[in-house]
């Protein structure tokens, strides 16, 4: 009983700190803010601001007056302005062993997308959940586009 | 009285103009002209967005993409704040050494300048440098080399004003060459320091 108790102990604790460290994961950082920026992390609301990192599972959202621009680990040029919301879902750049993927939440607002090195590796793994469906990469592409609060 | 009608008349078309790009998506070709492709998956149905430059609107996730014209007036005022907010891209440089020494070729002098104006640009405090040998030697030995030579650019840019804190120097020994060559073969094109500026 005791020996089960210890192991179940054990499978927690592992699972805690698997959950941590995929959420601590760096994918980016701000580059160039205006006006306000936060970040959502792990339901806490903290200020961005220029060179602060981008992690994996993070929201970030801009006020009236905002507006951020932000350098992926793959190269892409991700930039919002006022009144935006965006997750961070996926990102997986690991060409060592070829694995890729990005997944962004575009929720609210408007979006200046410019391609890295994940839509000219793998634009089949690069994805877009917007307010009005579901946006994929069939080839490398760089895009704009606004969405309302669905 | 009279002077208000114009005004009461714009007012449904404004709102109609509104209404109809509340979603929109426009693909921008790169420099070449290349514009890719998208595809739109939602409850109507999938649709391709492939042409560059053209925008298509939807009013919600139950509606097909319609094309729509884009003024460079809206476009501006849709999203002159997010590109005024857009990254520099990150830039890399080639500084080539000598034959198994520590000192810079003449061109790869001439780039420091280079480096240091994109460093400026960018406001970047994430600058890499890595060191990168031929062949020539044992693995371990290169490994060391090509440190040495980051260090040298390192100090170069710190000599030059950069953030100490900014830079990280590492070396790829010879496990990174530009052209791929036998063991021990001499190669100069691989005698180099990479540093890219993000």
């Amino acid at each position: 009983m005791k020996k089960t108790l210890i192991l179940h102990c054990l499978f927690l604790l592992a699972v805690t700190a698997g959950n941590a460290m995929a959420e601590e994961r760096q994918i980016g950082k701000v580059k160039a803010l205006r006006g306000l920026v936060s970040i959502i992390r792990d339901g806490r609301t903290i200020p961005a601001f220029p060179n602060k990192a981008v992690l994996l599972s993070d929201v970030i959202i801009t006020g009236s007056d905002g507006a951020v621009g932000i350098l992926l680990d793959d190269n892409t040029l991700l930039s919002m302005g006022p009144i935006s919301r965006i997750s961070m879902n996926k990102f997986d750049f690991s060409p060592a062993t070829n694995q890729y993927a990005m997944r962004l939440g575009m929720q609210q607002g408007s979006f200046v997308y410019r391609s890295g090195l994940l839509g000219k590796l793998a634009p089949h793994a690069v994805t877009m959940d917007t307010p009005v469906g579901t946006i994929s990469m069939l080839k490398d592409s760089n895009f704009m586009a606004k969405f309302s609060e669905e | 009285m009279k002077s208000h009608l114009p005004l009461l008349l714009l007012a449904p078309l404004l709102l109609i103009g509104c209404a109809a790009k509340q979603n929109l998506i426009v693909l921008t070709p790169d420099n070449s002209g290349r514009a890719g492709a998208l595809e739109l998956n939602n409850a109507a149905g999938k649709a391709v967005i492939e042409e560059g430059g053209k925008a298509v609107t939807l009013a919600s996730r139950q509606s097909r993409p319609e094309q729509a014209s884009l003024s460079e007036a809206e476009r501006t005022s849709l999203f002159g704040e997010a590109l005024a907010v857009q990254p520099l891209p990150p830039v890399s440089y080639a500084l080539t050494f000598e034959f198994g020494a520590d000192a810079l070729t003449p061109a790869s002098q001439e780039t420091i300048p280079k480096i240091l104006a994109a460093i400026k640009e960018r406001d970047s405090l994430d600058i890499k440098v890595i060191g990168h040998t031929d062949r020539v030697g044992e693995e371990a030995f290169n490994h060391a080399l090509g440190l040495e030579r980051a260090v040298v650019i390192r100090d170069i840019l710190i000599a030059q004003g950069v953030e100490a804190g900014a830079i990280s120097a590492l070396s790829y020994g010879e496990g990174d060459p530009l052209v791929v060559t036998d063991d021990n073969v001499p190669e100069p094109q691989n005698r180099r320091v990479e540093v890219v500026v993000r």
